[in-house]
């Protein structure tokens, strides 16, 4: 029988939690409804919708009304977004974001390039930060719209949110601020009452919720033209039906999460340390991608090995049950290397070798054990191959 | 993406995989800004030319070492001649099928070991080396893979037109700027035309 599998690709989607499980279990049998009101199972409903969208608050520091419900952080991102511009599009044309934005904002920004808008792509550092002196010299009189991936995707690099906070509060006009916080949320403190952003993307399935579901936080006050238009079920914005159910699960998760937020994160770069620590001991000619240490968020570690390549090797742990990702070309649908690591200054070689394994709460010291073990392992056959790494040893004799 | 069992078993436990002391020639071909290279090595017996022994190094994905290891085993034991004949289509054969997305990683095997055998050729007399010519180009864009189809680019009538004049390549493509693929192509042409010497100057033009 061959053991449980290992799971380190979290920031792509994460297990639900039975206790989730559980909580979605009456909305999916005897409290089926939809939200209504006077019929006392809408009303039901209606209280229980409340009731998340409190909790949801609670976790950012925000109001109940500034919770809007979504299918999904992507759709969330496209409600802010397309929703901003099309409120404010008379006022200018102007968007800022980065080259190491996750693909939800960048493919809007595309999106309204192609509509006339023009995008500044701010760059980033060899550690993915964008930094906010960047942000204040790209600003115009005609910009409408700064958005920001708040934990990168790929090398964990948290942003500063509150000096681009400053910096916009310091501009001459109302520019507005979209956060995609799909691997921020959970992983840091978020303070809505802080950090000055008036529109906040997040996705329930990286902490321990199904997938399909999500929230869009908006400041109060904040006006979003309607991008979704249909009958008004759950939420004004997401019109239309979302899963009761799903919405209940992710309510559970956050609950569970940020019962003890600190502790959590602790844990993480507990665990995300313990790890880089035994990569660094046990394997020769690799580097970290990214910042180290709390710079970068706690489930994140990102190395390329030399010599070898990336998809071989997530396969060969495939092989012995433990499930990566990596950014090689040759494991993507447009054989072409990973956007972020090129942005940063990586060269193809280093994109190609890179392996990124993401933790989560169900990650345990001994499954860390095993994949060390395993990948150096597979490093030392797969060098042996490599004609990179005998060229390398040949010099070094 | 699958792969067949049989580009499994190459991968994990590949067939004369290593370097070898004094071999007879070798070559490399592919580079690692392509993301994959492959070294053939060869041991040939001068007088019956039969390759005695094979071996490879592979740095790329797992049909890069499975297609490298599969066209060891092809080539290992035959005559120079009859190891000419072995093709990239040879060794997707063999394997049973690739990803389509794939089927480059069966040229760079094939084209190496064929390199491989010219080194040998040309170093032991049996050859001059080739001038080049158009048909270079065109037996280069033969072993260029429309990764949507995995087939050549020949084979797919996708080349209108080539000329060669003075050390520039002009190349017609007949590919549609909706098409994803076409940098990806056109790029995959340069390099590979690129490392001739007699390349100057190279312009490729689409519809």
């Amino acid at each position: 029988m061959p053991e449980e599998r290992i799971y380190l690709d979290n920031c792509v989607t994460t297990r639900p939690a039975p206790e989730v499980l559980s909580a979605m279990q009456p909305f999916l049998t005897e409290e089926f409804w939809y939200p209504a009101s006077f019929v006392s199972t809408g009303e039901r409903i209606s209280a229980v919708l409340d009731e998340f969208r409190t909790t949801f608050a609670r976790t950012i520091n925000a109001q109940a009304s500034e919770i809007h419900f979504t299918a999904g952080g992507t759709l969330a991102n496209n409600i802010a977004i397309k929703g901003l511009i099309s409120a404010v599009y008379t006022r200018g044309k102007h968007i800022i974001c980065s080259v190491v934005d996750y693909p939800d904002l960048l493919t809007n920004a595309a999106y309204f390039e192609n509509m006339g808008f023009e995008v500044t792509y701010l760059t980033a550092d060899s550690e993915a930060f964008v930094s906010a002196d960047e942000l204040k010299k790209a600003i115009r009189p005609d910009t409408l719209l700064f958005m920001t991936t708040a934990v990168n995707h790929v090398v964990g690099t948290i942003q500063p949110l509150s000096d681009y906070a400053r910096v916009l509060a310091e501009a001459d006009h109302k520019i507005y601020y979209h956060v995609d916080a799909g691997q921020a949320y959970g992983k840091m403190k978020l303070d809505m009452q802080e950090l000055g952003i008036d529109t906040m993307a997040v996705s329930g399935h990286k902490i321990h919720a199904p997938q399909g579901v999500g929230f869009l936080f908006t400041k109060k006050g904040t006006k979003l033209s309607q991008v979704i238009h249909g009958v008004r079920r759950i939420d004004n914005f997401q019109t239309g039906g979302i899963s009761v159910a799903l919405i209940a699960g992710f309510a559970k998760a956050a609950e569970m999460l940020f019962a003890d937020l600190e502790g959590q994160i602790n844990h993480l770069y507990d665990l995300s340390g313990y790890l880089l620590e035994k990569l660094e001991a046990n394997l020769d000619h690799i580097e970290l991608n990214g910042p180290r240490g709390t710079a970068r968020a706690c489930h994140n570690i990102n190395v390329s090995i030399d010599y070898i390549e990336g998809e071989a090797i997530a396969m060969m742990l495939d092989l012995e049950g433990i499930t990566v990702a990596t950014g090689s070309a040759c494991a993507s649908q447009g054989l072409q290397p990973n956007y972020i690591l090129m942005a940063i200054g990586k060269n193809h070689v280093q994109s190609h070798g890179s392996i990124k394994l993401t933790l989560s709460r169900y990650t345990a010291r001994a499954q860390i054990d095993r994949v060390v073990e395993k990948l150096t392992a597979i490093t030392r056959e797969l060098r042996q191959r490599s004609p990179l790494y005998q060229a390398v040893i040949a010099k070094e004799r | 993406m699958q792969y067949t069992q049989k580009v499994l078993d190459h991968f994990m436990k590949p067939h004369n995989v290593g370097k070898m002391e004094e071999p007879d020639a070798y070559a490399t071909e592919g580079s690692p800004a392509c993301g994959d290279q492959v070294t053939v090595y060869l041991k040939v017996n001068k007088a019956t030319q039969i390759i005695d022994d094979i071996s490879f190094l592979s740095y790329g994905c797992a049909s890069n070492i499975a297609t490298a290891s599969i066209i060891t085993d092809l080539a290992k034991g035959k005559t120079l001649d009859e190891a000419k004949q072995i093709t990239w289509r040879d060794a997707v054969e063999a394997l049973d099928g690739l990803p389509p997305i794939k089927v480059h990683c069966s040229v760079l095997a094939a084209d190496t070991l064929q390199s491989a055998i010219s080194n040998y050729e040309i170093a032991n007399g049996l050859k001059e080396v080739p001038e080049f010519s158009k048909q270079t180009i065109l037996d280069e864009l033969k072993k260029i893979i429309y990764p949507k189809v995995g087939e050549d680019i020949i084979t797919l009538k996708m080349v209108k037109y080539v000329g060669f004049s003075n050390g520039e390549v002009l190349i017609d493509l007949n590919i549609m700027s909706f098409d994803e693929w076409r940098e990806n192509i056109a790029e995959e042409i340069r390099e590979h035309l690129q490392k001739y010497p007699d390349v100057k100057d190279i312009q490729i033009n689409f519809p």
